[in-house]
């Protein structure tokens, strides 16, 4: 959580008609050290505009207005801010129809508020370092041009998943990720599971990428997800 | 059932016939019978008023008359003779007088000799009478004619009536056939929309006949169910969508509470509020997820798919779970196997047959997978040799929130099967269960057209 002041300047704002869910969702986020601040789709749409946000927060429909239409008309101005779309339509249509108007992320309710978090997390530090060549996380290094992996200089064998896997981790250093992020964004599986399919992949990297006796690089977050601890 | 219907459908064409030829057959008996008596009682009274007037008649006059009669009459007797008063032949053409009253009426008589000679015998009817002076007179029909007309009535019965029963069976087999036909697909309708197609609907055509009649009460009642289920349907759907929020919030509340709170005891009940909070969303999710796949809108996003490389990629994010219960995965497919649909709910459709089939897999077991072209139509087939499912529970398992007795301890939804039987169902797929001895097979397969 080092970054975290670089950021709060800017106010995540909140457009969600459901006043208690909105004021949970504040509490929990201000309770992270991020400044929210509940507004209209109008409100909301301004600030964006004039950079005075660092992350929206949109009900799709709010008081029966489709929140989607400003944000389309955002995109086409060129606004860059990244959007979390949260929504009572859960079906894939739905989300992608979301994802195409510009938002960066959609939720469909009901979610558990780690889910939230752990992805306004993942949106407000999203390096677009497209250009990265290598990822570190302590002695481990990651090639991504030789597709290789290597920890303390030993080169470490890794399948396709498993490397794809490794490489988010990688990417979001230090944030809680939920096992519906890695589906999401690992498998692209767009539907909830009721195995624990998950916690075996990350097992299985594990006991590939640990040094025997010493901390896991992945560690476990009891009732949220995983994290990767650049530390060890 | 089936086989009752037919069964009664042949009964019925069998009394058809039966009755057919009861008519047919009663129809030549009155004509015959009416016939047989017409011409019996006309020859009666003929020989009874022939011997009547003969009596009369001198002996010599007799004999001349015999001998026109005999050989020229235009109404021929058969036989005519005349006797000593002490029953002695004097002439004609019968030796001997038959055993029958000497009345003056007529007498049926088995069995005669045939005049000629040559040891014939024949019916015939005779009247014996005694003249004035003694002597008897005998006056004689065969019955020749009217046996042979009855041989003819009875041969023109037996010819007429052959081809008229084989006519009646055909009729009747005819009449049974399509009445089986109709009532056969009336079943096969019933069976598919007891599988859950509720929106087939019995076949009626323009007839007005008692079937039809029936088969459209029964589709008013198909309606009727229809509408009560949708409304059922509707209800639940509006209550998961209702307590979307407050389960969101209450989550929020509680995971807020266990934050704050050093309250060890209200802690510990926190979170197991939590874990039943869990569950309940994750019901929710699942059941508005099931209204998406089977009421939303036909997915826009049908396009050309490959269940092999779906099923390839499933298997291996799949297997190293397999592998973690020392389940053996296997994975037969054959090249692109292509189909319109969502990619990403036939992904979803697969992942909930995989996922239940090493849920329901001990230690050891095996899971396979295949997709396979049968008869160009695309197979997925997802077989375990777990604990299977009782046949009593089989109809229920694609019912939603069932969860079979064997089931109950394994942690989910109850909608998974639901879920994946609606996707297929958006697919024009029917998902199946199968035996697997021991095990489970669910299959997927393309409805054929």
């Amino acid at each position: 959580m080092t970054t975290a002041t670089s950021i709060s300047l800017q106010t995540i704002l909140l457009v969600e008609d459901e006043k208690e869910l909105a004021s949970e969702i504040k509490i929990e986020l201000e309770r992270l050290g991020y400044p929210v601040r509940t507004a209209s789709i109008a409100e909301a749409a301004d600030a964006a505009r004039v950079g005075d946000a660092a992350l929206l927060i949109m009900d799709r429909m709010v008081f029966g207005e489709d929140s989607l239409k400003t944000l389309e008309v955002l995109r086409k101005e060129g606004v860059k801010v990244p959007v979390l779309m949260i929504s009572a339509l859960s079906s894939i249509d739905e989300r992608v129809r979301g994802l195409k108007a510009g938002g960066d992320d959609y939720l469909s309710k009901p979610f558990a508020m780690m889910e939230l978090t752990a992805r306004v997390e993942s949106l407000l530090r999203r390096l677009d370092d497209v250009r990265t060549t290598k990822l570190h996380a302590g002695d481990l290094e990651m090639d991504l041009i030789e597709q290789t992996v290597r920890r303390g200089g030993i080169r470490i064998d890794l399948l396709p998943r498993e490397f794809k896997l490794l490489e988010y981790f990688l990417r979001h250093p230090g944030q809680v990720i939920t096992r519906a992020m890695l589906l999401q964004d690992v498998w692209h599986y767009h539907f909830s599971l009721e195995t624990n399919v998950v916690d075996v992949h990350i097992s299985n990297l594990r006991k590939k990428i640990d040094v025997r006796g010493g901390a896991s690089l992945i560690v476990n977050l009891r009732g949220a997800g995983f994290m990767l601890n650049d530390h060890a | 059932m089936l086989e009752f219907f037919r069964s009664s459908a042949v009964r019925v064409a069998i009394a058809f016939v039966f009755a057919t030829t009861v008519a047919t057959t009663g129809i030549f008996a009155l004509v015959y019978f009416q016939i047989k008596a017409t011409d019996q009682r006309s020859n009666r009274l003929i020989l009874e008023d022939e011997a009547a007037k003969s009596v009369n008649h001198s002996v010599d006059e007799l004999k001349y008359a015999f001998e026109v009669r005999l050989t020229h009459g235009l109404r021929r007797l058969d036989y005519a003779a005349l006797f000593s008063a002490d029953r002695k032949a004097m002439f004609g053409n019968i030796d001997e007088l038959p055993r029958i009253p000497v009345d003056g009426k007529s007498h049926f008589v088995a069995a005669s000799p045939v005049p000629g000679g040559d040891n014939r015998m024949e019916p015939a009817i005779f009247v014996a009478r005694t003249r004035p002076d003694g002597t008897i007179l005998l006056l004689g029909r065969s019955l020749l004619e009217t046996l042979a007309f009855r041989r003819i009535v009875l041969g023109a019965l037996a010819t007429g009536l052959a081809p008229m029963l084989l006519l009646a069976l055909a009729i009747g087999a005819f009449f049974a056939r399509r009445a089986s036909r109709r009532l056969t697909a009336i079943h096969d309708t019933i069976a598919r929309i007891m599988k859950g197609d509720m929106h087939l609907r019995l076949p009626v055509r323009s007839q007005h006949d008692a079937i039809d009649k029936i088969s459209r009460d029964v589709n008013l009642m198909l309606d009727e169910i229809m509408r009560l289920l949708v409304q059922i349907k509707g209800v639940s759907d509006n209550i998961a969508h209702d307590l979307r929020s407050p389960l969101a919030v209450v989550h929020a509340q509680l995971e807020r509470g266990l934050e704050n709170s050093d309250n060890e005891e209200l802690r510990g009940v926190a979170r197991q509020a939590l874990a039943h909070i869990d569950k309940a969303m994750l019901t929710v999710a699942a059941l508005l997820r099931l209204a998406d796949v089977e009421y939303g809108p036909k997915s826009s996003k049908f396009q050309t798919i490959d269940l092999s490389a779906i099923c390839a990629d499933l298997f291996e994010f799949y297997e190293p779970l397999a592998t973690s219960k020392s389940i053996n995965m296997a994975l037969e497919i054959q090249s692109p196997v292509q189909i319109l649909g969502d990619g990403d709910l036939m992904r979803e459709a697969v992942s909930n047959l995989i996922g239940n089939a090493i849920k329901f897999t001990p230690e050891g077991g095996s899971v396979g997978v295949s997709v396979t072209q049968e008869d160009g139509n695309p197979v997925v087939r997802v077989r375990d040799n777990g604990i299977g499912v009782e046949p009593a529970e089989r109809d229920k398992i694609f019912q939603r929130f069932y969860r079979t007795a064997s089931g109950h301890r394994v942690p989910g939804s109850g909608l998974g099967l639901s879920i994946a039987a609606a996707i297929a169902n958006l697919h024009d797929f029917d998902l199946r269960f199968d035996d697997n001895h021991p095990g489970a097979v669910f299959e997927m397969a393309g409805r054929r057209k």
